[in-house]
């Protein structure tokens, strides 16, 4: 019962932050240099033609009337039409924003498998050279830009020994997870590294506790305490900033989407900014936020389960 | 005696040979990596190059271009006739075309295509069309276009992608109560004359064609085109991720190849780097205006600009930027354009010159200025960077302002800029757009910059009447006189297309104007 309250109450929630960043995107897009007539039409725009094409996208109103007439049509589930691509921004958000969630989902598991048995020898064997070896290997990772560390990936594991495609996203979804291994791994390493640094010291707090010491003490089996009572307790702080790296990872999908060639939304918001496409860049952010909404959700239930006292 | 026919023996012999070995081959689909992905493909209603630059493998116009870009050849009209006077147009159509849906084209889809295209309330390429005043067909092969005045450039016009032949019927059955409506919908499953129909679109990551079975023309092996059964586009955003997919072998061709990668595929024995002559022109435009946004205007001063054109090494940024790719400007419209005159580099580079010249204007002692360029664009980048230096030396000191393309457009469009990167690609087989767009200045103040010329102006307007080629060459050839010498912008170099193509493949080509032709295009099998 506790815990239906408390979902209701986050979702409850929601409502007023979407309506903030509803009135954020219309604002921001708008006041960017330059309108979408111009975007696309570039240097052989004419006044004549950037004016009709304005005036047909109901552009030359005033914002009020344009904000009014764009709430009215969100409530009713209605997100427009691309301006360039002349289709849904519904039915492109539906095809291109399961690649881009697959890709993150993808990447955070990843992730996840790297950080955390890396965290744990890091941490038990604190100072010693495993401990040098793994935080080593990661800080080389963390600082590699995603496009270059993308592209050397493509090159040796791609092109050079053929285990993974160079690049796309393939048909079918067995297909679909082979090709975005690569993309995944480029994205999840720079998590992983912030990850494995977050839980090694959360561990090495843990292991000094005195609860540890007197489960010990009780003469518990060494890998119970460590799974009951070390990863419990240090993951409460590890999932609280793996949620908040989800947002992140959507924003670092743009570059790994681009170098390997994934027709995902994060290549569609890039695109769409440039073209000043805003039914596009509206829609998009709409979708990005209740997914990231979402997320924070799933990590405060799951930080609730481990620790009883956040529902509260 | 002896000699020269044996040799001439062993030529016939290896030319026969090499005829054996280079004869088409059919079947097989070729998968070309786009940088980018089409957004709308009605002939009438888009506005981009991305369209532009396939659309002719769906539809076709009555008249084509040549390959290379300076005269015209039959497409769906197999002959025509100007008359005398200018004022009218006869064509005849060509018998047994069909559209990819196997109904026949008919005058009727001709001449509602030709209204369509040359309404004023739809799209921004009507104006090639301005001059029509009726188009009937008196009989079912022939085609009457009468004209409103004498124009030069009306045969031309019937070449350009939005004069293309559509299906009436199967336009006008689409849903929708507006023409754009219904053009949105042909669009997704386009059907027309072209070698190719479009069969599925995944936006953003491919386009699928098949071969029309129902196409006109005839392969050199006595059978219909294409040669292709099939031919996909591959969205590739990344250059490197493009080149990479060509070289192992994932895709047949690559477009937009860095000028930074071409020598190195040039070396690669399984690629045919390819540079397809273009009209793709590079230069920086400069605002002229006395004063902008209340400043005063050093770049106002033609001695300044002339400095600033001799000290200007463009040989340095054709081997800097392009790789040695590129060729100096002759003209501001490029050398593949029909009317282009010129001969040699304009202002060649001469520091001593650009010192003198500065030292007469009324900026001795240099001044700040700024240029537009676009963030994240390599050439834009190593154009005025080297431009930094090169400008420095005659004491000018230039602040490079990165902003997206949008952003420059709009300062653009309003004035307030200083000096900008351009590029410009023709859209039509003359010399009257880009010169519209560049030097006239009631189309857009040439260039935006606020350059005005009288004897430009009335030269232009006397061009587009003017229906002696001779005559009409002699204007072209004055206006660019008068404009190269001291016109708003820095000339710098023109490029052609650098395609990469897998060694298998043959028979592909990109057109000056930019159209990637597969019509003809076949694979080692």
């Amino acid at each position: 019962m506790q815990l239906v309250s408390f979902i209701a109450r986050r979702i409850l929630q929601l409502i007023p932050t979407l309506l903030f960043i509803l009135i954020v995107v219309f604002a921001l897009v708008r006041l960017l240099p330059g309108d979408p007539a111009s975007a696309i039409l570039g240097d052989r725009a004419l006044d004549a033609d950037v004016e009709r094409i304005n005036r047909e996208l109901g552009l030359d109103r005033s914002l009020p009337v344009q904000f009014a007439v764009f709430v009215k049509s969100v409530a009713t589930g209605d997100l427009g039409k691309s301006i360039h691509l002349k289709i849904p921004v519904t039915e492109l958000i539906a095809s291109r924003l399961p690649i881009t969630i697959m890709l993150t989902v993808m990447a955070a598991l990843i992730a996840v498998v790297f950080a955390v048995p890396l965290a744990f020898v890091a941490a038990l064997r604190r100072g010693r050279l495993a401990d040098s070896a793994v935080r080593g290997a990661f800080q080389v990772g963390l600082s590699m830009p995603v496009f270059y560390l993308g592209l050397i990936l493509l090159t040796v594991f791609g092109a050079k020994l053929r285990w993974f495609p160079v690049g796309g996203y393939g048909d079918g979804f067995l297909d679909h997870l082979y090709h975005l291994f690569l993309p995944a791994v480029t994205l999840a390493l720079s998590l992983s590294a912030i990850l494995m640094r977050n839980l090694r010291s959360a561990i090495i707090g843990v292991l000094d506790a005195e609860y540890v010491l007197f489960a010990r003490a009780k003469g518990l089996r060494p890998g119970l305490v460590l799974m009951r009572h070390v990863l419990r307790n240090a993951l409460i702080s590890t999932v609280a900033l793996f949620g908040l790296s989800i947002g992140t990872l959507l924003g670092g999908a743009v570059i790994t989407e681009t170098v390997f060639a994934i027709p995902g939304a994060g290549r569609l918001m890039v695109d769409s900014i440039y073209g000043r496409d805003y039914p596009v860049v509206q829609g998009l952010t709409i979708a990005l936020a209740v997914l990231v909404s979402f997320t924070f959700l799933l990590t405060d239930l799951v930080q609730a389960w481990l620790d009883p006292r956040v529902s509260r | 005696m002896r000699i020269l026919s044996i040799t001439a023996l062993s030529a016939a012999v290896l030319l026969g040979g090499q005829t054996a070995a280079t004869a088409q081959e059919r079947g097989g689909v070729m998968t070309y990596g786009r940088y980018t992905d089409s957004l709308f493909l009605d002939p009438v209603l888009n506005d981009a190059n991305v369209d532009i630059w396939v659309m002719n493998n769906i539809y076709e116009t009555l008249i084509n271009p040549t390959d290379d870009g300076l005269d015209l050849e039959p497409g769906l009209a197999t002959e025509w006739s100007l008359s005398d006077a200018g004022d009218a147009v006869t064509l005849t159509l060509r018998e047994g075309v069909k559209f990819s849906d196997g109904t026949a084209m008919t005058a009727e889809d001709v001449v509602w295509s030709l209204d369509r295209a040359r309404n004023p309330d739809n799209g921004i390429w009507n104006f090639l069309l301005a001059s029509v005043d009726t188009v009937t067909s008196p009989d079912p092969q022939t085609i009457e276009l009468k004209l409103k005045y004498p124009d030069p450039t009306i045969l031309s016009a019937l070449s350009v992608f939005n004069s293309a032949i559509m299906p009436k019927a199967a336009f006008e059955a689409m849903p929708g109560d507006t023409d754009a409506a219904k053009a949105e919908e042909f669009g997704k499953k386009p059907i027309g004359t072209g070698p190719f129909m479009l069969e599925s679109w995944d936006r953003g990551a491919n386009m699928k064609f098949v071969k029309n079975p129902n196409y006109w023309d005839m392969g050199a092996d006595g059978q219909p085109l294409p040669y292709l059964d099939g031919l996909t586009f591959e969205i590739i955003p990344d250059d490197a991720t493009r080149i990479l997919k060509l070289q192992s072998g994932d895709i047949d061709g690559a477009e937009f190849i860095p000028f930074a990668r071409v020598a190195e595929l040039q070396a690669d024995p399984n690629i045919k780097m390819e540079l397809f002559p273009g009209t793709r022109v590079w230069d920086v435009i400069i605002n002229v205006r006395p004063e902008i946004e209340g400043r005063e205007n050093p770049l106002s001063d033609e001695k300044v600009r002339e400095a600033m054109n001799y000290a200007t090494n463009k040989d340095a940024l054709v081997q800097v930027v392009t790789y040695g790719v590129g060729t100096p400007l002759s003209s501001f419209m490029s050398s593949t354009t029909p009317m282009h005159s010129g001969d040699g580099p304009l202002f060649p580079f001469d520091l001593e010159k650009a010192k003198a010249l500065i030292a007469e204007s009324a900026y001795p002692d240099g001044f700040k200025t700024s240029v537009l360029t676009i963030a994240g664009n390599q050439d834009d980048l190593g154009i005025t960077t080297a431009l930094q230096q090169m400008w420095g030396a005659i004491g000018i000191d230039l602040e490079i302002k990165q902003v997206d393309n949008a952003s420059r457009t709009e300062q653009y469009r309003n004035g307030t800029f200083d000096m900008r990167t351009g590029g410009w690609t023709n859209d039509i087989s003359d010399p009257s757009q880009i010169t519209s767009y560049f030097a006239y200045s009631p189309t857009i103040d040439a260039l935006h910059s606020g350059w005005k010329n009288d004897e430009v102006d009335q030269l232009f307007e006397a061009s587009q009447k003017e229906m002696d080629a001779a005559k009409r060459a002699e204007q072209f050839a004055r206006i660019q006189e008068i404009f190269n010498a001291s016109g708003p912008t820095i000339p710098l170099y023109e490029t052609p297309y650098p395609v990469a193509l897998g060694a298998n493949v043959n028979g592909f080509y990109q057109i000056p104007l930019g159209n990637n032709i597969f019509r003809e295009t076949w694979l080692d099998q």
